[in-house]
């Protein structure tokens, strides 16, 4: 906050010579020292809009299983081949600060990640079978089996044998004449081994919102921001009020916060382990019998209860005839306060300090509703103990939902030092912070960060951390609880080996002794004219064995993730000042015109790409354009509309339909950039980031027929980087009033077209995703199109035929989307100067998905299983069509030297091919800045 | 009190160098100090992110747990 006051350029800067960069750059960051002049010394920073893409990839995790030696007759420990995709997480940030007022501020955030994965959801002794050997049949009659994979099983887990201290042993199988379990000794190793057992996710998405409003006295200033976190699972309300006041010329600054949040989950536990996990302890409902009907059946009814867990509730559905567990949800709500109080100090020219500390409490549920505990129950009988001692005891295997404490009071201390270099201009960062809690987790964090700038504006930043902190009273890999029976009267008895269940219990290795080292790079390099690249790159390990002064976690648990992000930052403030230097000093050259140039391509509405090219070489351009197209309200066939028995019967190419789309949604971000080499040729690259979310509801006899979609409706979403356009643009014809721009490009396949599913019982190996919500095309494609646009007056028009061409005959994935042919024709009235209108018509033609994803391939027998999925969207005829489309837009002239424009598409007609949701239209949203 | 003692440390080593280290600083010797990179956080973007990454990896970095962030449970 401090150092960000620094970097504002004083409003009120002499112009320098554009040779004296440096000695002009200087004279800013002096001119805007705090106590120097009369500048807000907290204002935020200068007006910008930034983007930033950044991945997270976990790294792969051992997984080990018990594997049958037919020799030995006996189990070994060995790991097994992994199939399960590491956790995988792309992010995109974008955010814009404006100047409201001289000392009014307002910055806008927004934040979306989507990940999939897999992830540890219990842990359990290795002899327990979490990960069960997945074997490939050479021969069905032949004992020589190919490992394939692992099956992670979280419930319906085998019994487990203890040595008289409560070792595990493994079962190396039961004697054939008495019966009795034969155990291997727990003086061999491995038998105590832990292991995860893995779950996957198929992709979520969680989007965020959040605004600050901050104003500046002369010597203090207040922050007020609130927001908005949304995912299908959590849902989040955040507000804070930040200020600070400056003593002592300013050498002296105190800080404070306020941060209060409110957070609901509703978690939807996997349906296909229900059956295999309590979820006893939340459960706000349960069946009960009622009386047996005329037909000799029994009747059951359900009843309200009081959850025994205090923060959280399991809401479920029961099939009533079978007893079964239909659906179950995991309800919460929590709430956290934090304040924080700091100083910050300036020591000597070359160094300051700062000191926080910060108290969060938070209240309510702050479990994680898909971790599960594994508990072993132990009911050695007194008389089994007694007369019999090299009898392995046996506990029983359950699973359970974790229950955490209902509050958490948590503080934290930082302490942070910053030392200028003189010798390299460089600069140290060290930051210490300890943290404790009354869960009896304890915290060290000690990083330290060096800032060199480099010749030509680049900065390199490498970076190191180090954290470790202790367990949670309540954390336990699995539970071990011991009950003594009397073997008489089957009751419980007092005994030293009694071990009560705890009443709190998490398996989360979050909350585990650790310790984790990272490293990274940060490269920045600033542009002349106001735009900076930034990139990063960090690798984390994390490590039981790293856990500060030892007694850290078993390495079952240790991982490793890296993170690569990239950054685009545009300084308004900067661009707005060189624009109007370059006027000033050349107002009699051809830049004159540059200004009324990209004002004239304003006329064209949102949605069309290629009409806008820069005036001059050494032109950059840089804009965001944002598509979100839905689809909704039943099926068409063609121009009809179809019902659901309809799609059921014929809507999956000879299959029967087990779902049918009830709504799709998909979001397009994507970043403009443009650069002119020449005064005739303007190069253009365009990043897109993709999501999409479709909602699908069960088709059967019953609720085809009814028309009653009374089955569950589930939700598929996915999201990240889309394919990556690069394109020339030319000008061929360059009036004053007349242009026509001749565009060719191409779009590399960087978004996937990979995405699966989770895995589910009926599908184990998971399957890919519906070819709509993939990323990208998977393939190379031509784009050219070739754009026309006059103006007279305040009328404008303009055409283009724009087209998409495949240029492989399959992707990866063994498909390739249809080609597309597009027309436009459309016309522009300017009412104001800063507002134009358009009415645009649109012709959209698309193939058909050629090919289709490879059948899924049964793990034991090697065949075919069919086809994938069971949608009208699982089929590639069910894609393209003819479409035609009537645009209304409305184009905003210049704001702080950029324009904003708006467009919404009206289908008019629709000639789908085959069976597709009908279309509700899109809009197109588009901002840009040219300097 | 453990937590109070190590707490107390925490804090008298800061007031120590506050209080020790303290040198009046004309403003026209803040030259240094203004420089981009001893900015507090000279790379907030960059820090948002891997703080966002840390307090979903570990327990006690969710000092923002009262400024959004999502559920990070996976």
């Amino acid at each position: 906050m401090l150092g960000s006051a620094r970097l504002r350029p004083c409003k009120a800067q002499p112009k320098a010579s554009p040779q004296s960069a440096s000695l002009r750059s200087l004279t800013l960051a002096a001119l805007a020292l705090p106590g120097l002049v009369a500048l807000p010394a907290y204002a935020a920073d200068e007006d910008s809009v930034d983007f930033q893409y950044s991945h997270y990839q976990e790294g792969k995790r051992d997984v080990y299983g018990l594997i049958y030696n037919v020799d030995t007759q006996l189990n070994s420990v060995a790991k097994l081949p992994n199939h399960l995709k590491p956790i995988e997480v792309d992010s995109l940030h974008g955010s814009a600060k404006i100047t409201l007022t001289d000392r009014a501020k307002l910055q806008v955030n927004y934040t979306q990640d989507t990940w999939s994965g897999a992830t540890p959801v219990s842990t359990a002794p290795i002899t327990i079978g979490g990960n069960r050997p997945q074997y490939k049949d050479v021969n069905p009659n032949s004992i020589n089996h190919i490992l394939t994979g692992a099956s992670p099983l979280v419930g319906d887990l085998q019994g487990l044998y203890f040595d008289q201290n409560l070792n595990p042993l493994q079962l190396a199988g039961y004697d054939p004449d008495t019966g009795q379990a034969v155990v291997i000794p727990a003086s061999k190793k491995n038998n105590d081994k832990l292991v995860h057992t893995m779950g996957t996710a198929s992709p979520e998405t969680r989007k965020q919102i959040d605004f600050k409003y901050s104003y500046e006295w002369d010597e203090a200033g207040v922050d007020a921001g609130a927001g908005l976190s949304v995912e299908k699972d959590y849902k989040s309300r955040f507000l804070n009020l930040a200020g600070h006041l400056d003593f002592n010329q300013k050498l002296t600054t105190l800080n404070f916060g306020f941060n209060y949040a409110n957070s609901d989950t509703s978690a939807k536990l996997d349906p296909d382990s229900l059956q295999f996990y309590s979820t006893d302890n939340y459960d706000n409902s349960y069946y009960d019998f009622v009386e047996i009907d005329a037909d000799g059946n029994d009747v059951w009814k359900i009843l309200p209860k009081k959850p025994l867990v205090s923060a959280g509730e399991v809401e479920t559905t029961y099939d009533l005839k079978t007893l079964q567990k239909t659906s179950a949800k995991l309800l919460g709500n929590r709430q956290d306060w934090s304040a924080q109080l700091g100083v910050t100090q300036i020591l000597n020219k070359d160094a300051l300090v700062e000191f926080n500390m910060g108290y969060t409490r938070s209240a309510g549920y702050l479990g994680n509703p898909y971790k599960l505990v594994t508990l072993i129950s132990i009911n050695p009988s007194t008389a089994e103990l007694s007369s019999n001692e090299v009898l392995p005891i046996y506990g029983s295997a359950m699973t359970l939902l974790e229950i955490r404490p209902d509050e958490r009071n948590q503080f934290n201390w930082n302490l942070g030092y910053k030392q200028y270099i003189n010798t390299f201009n460089a600069a140290l960062h060290l930051d210490y912070r300890y943290s404790h809690d009354d869960w009896g987790i304890k915290a060290h964090t000690i990083q330290a960060d060096w800032t060199q700038p480099l010749g030509a504006s680049w900065t390199v930043t490498p970076h190191l951390r180090y954290y470790s902190q202790s367990s949670a009273d309540f954390y336990l890999p699995y539970i071990k609880t011991v009950q003594v029976y009397d073997a008489d009267t089957s009751e419980a008895v007092a005994s030293p080996l009694n071990r009560a269940m705890p009443k709190y219990y998490s398996s989360d290795q979050r909350l585990s002794g650790f310790g984790t080292l990272s490293g990274g790079l940060i490269v920045n390099k600033q542009f002349n004219k106001g735009v900076s690249l930034e990139t990063g790159l960090e690798y984390y390990t994390h490590k039981g064995s790293l856990k500060l002064g030892g007694g850290g976690e078993a390495d079952f648990a240790d991982y490793d993730y890296w993170t690569a992000n990239i950054a685009l930052k545009v300084d308004l403030d900067k661009i707005a000042s060189l624009g109007h230097s370059d006027v000033a000093y050349s107002a009699l050259d051809s830049r004159h015109d540059h200004s009324e140039h990209s004002h004239h391509a304003s006329h064209a509405p949102a949605g069309v790409m290629f009409d806008h090219v820069l005036s001059n070489a050494g032109d950059f351009m840089v804009g965001y354009r944002y598509v979100r197209n839905k689809q909704a309200g039943g099926m068409l066939h063609g121009n009809n509309s179809v019902n659901d028995n309809t799609v059921r019967l014929a809507g999956c190419g000879g299959k029967e339909c087990a779902v049918t789309p009830d709504d799709m949604t998909m979001n397009m971000h994507m970043l403009d950039l443009m650069y002119a080499p020449t005064d005739w040729l303007t190069l253009m690259v365009m990043p897109q980031w993709v999501d999409m979310e479709m909602n699908m509801t069960p088709l059967t006899v019953a609720q085809t027929t009814g028309h009653n979609h009374g089955g569950a409706v589930h939700s598929h979403q996915t999201g990240g980087l889309g394919d990556t356009g690069v394109y020339g643009i030319f000008k061929l014809i360059d009036q004053p009033t007349s242009h026509l721009n001749l565009s060719l490009g191409v779009t590399a396949p960087t978004g996937d077209v990979d995405v699966m599913l989770r895995k589910t019982n009926t599908v184990p190996k998971g399957t890919l995703i519906h070819y709509g919500m993939q990323h990208g095309s998977g393939t190379w494609d031509l784009n050219p199109s070739l754009t026309y646009t006059e103006e007279s007056n305040k009328f404008s028009w303009g055409a283009q035929v724009t087209g998409t061409k495949r240029l492989e005959k399959r992707n990866k994935s063994n498909y390739a989307l249809g080609d597309i042919f597009q027309s436009s024709i459309w016309g522009g009235y300017q009412w104001a100067n800063w507002l134009t209108s358009t009415v645009r018509g649109v012709y959209t033609s698309q193939g058909s998905i050629h090919g289709a994803y490879p059948p899924l391939i049964s793990e034991s027998t090697g065949l075919p299983l069919g086809t994938q999925h069971v949608g009208p969207v699982d089929q590639p005829k069910n894609y393209g069509g003819q479409f035609l489309d009537v645009g209304l837009g409305l184009n905003l002239g210049t704001i702080a030297g950029s324009q904003l424009s708006a467009e919404w598409l009206q289908p008019v007609k629709t000639d789908f091919n085959g069976y597709q949701l009908k279309r509700k239209g899109s809009l197109a949203v588009n901002w840009n800045i040219a300097f | 009190m453990k937590y109070n003692k190590q707490a107390l440390i925490v804090l008298l080593m800061a007031l120590g160098i506050n209080l020790s280290g303290c040198t009046h600083v004309e403003p026209w010797q803040r030259g240094n100090l203004a420089k981009p990179h001893m900015a507090l956080d000279p790379n907030p973007m960059q820090s948002t992110l891997r703080n966002h990454t840390y307090s979903s990896r570990e327990a006690a970095s969710s000092g923002s747990s009262a400024s959004g962030g999502g559920c990070g449970c996976y």
